[in-house]
């Protein structure tokens, strides 16, 4: 196995904590928010994906196509979610992709199980209407 | 150069990603952190194909993409006499343990995980590649 080298923090001034890296740090956070606001409408999407993904596991009517888009988003959505300063959101997401990688997709009684999970994914979104970043 | 007094070389990365979301916020974060060009492609393909045109000074390439996933890019990149010498990053979000050792084996120069802090994220890839010229 190849040996990977650790991740650190970036290096800052000498403080830590340079006028020049809180101006580059708010420049960041005005861009990302932009990205955010031009983002939102297609993470809510993949939030609706998955709660149409579950209901439907429920009542055991999830076919392939279906359970591969909602990998699919549960996948992104955990991915990107944390980027944006919601790290509840990357877990929550992470909970779903790992129900719904089961083998055959969840069984109605782990998409029932889901229920609140998505609930919370899905008002943490619509709550986030600006940037939830440092 | 855009930088703000922290990264004193300009690099050029190349970000392979298929989620517009991912290719963006890691861009505005390299460019604007730590002032390198950036370089973006969409796919498996675009990304070999720009890698090899561009000849940038690392990748950051996404696991879980449609057609070609971030494994089979970058086994071709490393059988790609153009661009078999560029150190390449993979980019997960897949955190399970047999598929961190999976990816490991295949010899890329770091694994780094999604969720990442865009505030942070130049600074890891300087870290892992060890580039020097940061103050």
């Amino acid at each position: 196995m190849s040996k990977l080298p650790p991740a650190h923090d970036p290096p800052a001034g000498a403080d830590g904590n340079s006028p020049a890296r809180d101006d580059t740090q708010q420049k960041l956070h005005q861009l990302l928010a932009g990205l955010w606001e031009q983002s939102r409408n297609t993470v809510a999407a993949h939030v609706e994906t998955l709660q149409q993904a579950r209901t439907l596991a429920e009542n055991g009517q999830l076919d392939n196509a279906g359970l591969a888009r909602a990998i699919d988003s549960a996948h992104k959505l955990a991915g990107v979610l944390g980027t944006f300063g919601l790290p509840r959101g990357t877990e929550l997401a992470r909970v779903a992709e790992e129900a719904f990688r089961e083998p055959g997709g969840p069984s109605p009684q782990k998409a029932a199980g889901l229920r609140s999970a998505l609930e919370e994914l899905h008002n943490l979104v619509q709550a986030a209407v600006t940037y939830q970043g440092s | 150069m855009k930088a703000d007094g922290e990264y004193l070389v300009t690099h050029r990365i190349l970000i392979i990603d298929d989620e517009d979301d991912i290719r963006q916020v890691a861009a505005l974060s390299l460019e604007t952190v730590a002032g390198w060009d950036v370089v973006l492609a969409n796919s498996g393909k675009q990304g070999i194909e720009r890698a090899s045109v561009e000849q940038p000074d690392a990748i950051l390439l996404d696991v879980m993409m449609p057609e070609m996933d971030g494994p089979t890019t970058f086994l071709k990149l490393k059988a790609n006499q153009k661009t078999s010498h560029i150190p390449v990053l993979l980019l997960t979000a897949k955190v399970q343990g047999p598929d961190q050792r999976r990816f490991a084996d295949l010899g890329v120069a770091a694994i780094l995980f999604k969720p990442f802090d865009p505030l942070t994220l130049a600074g890891q890839i300087s870290s892992v590649l060890g580039w020097k010229d940061s103050a």
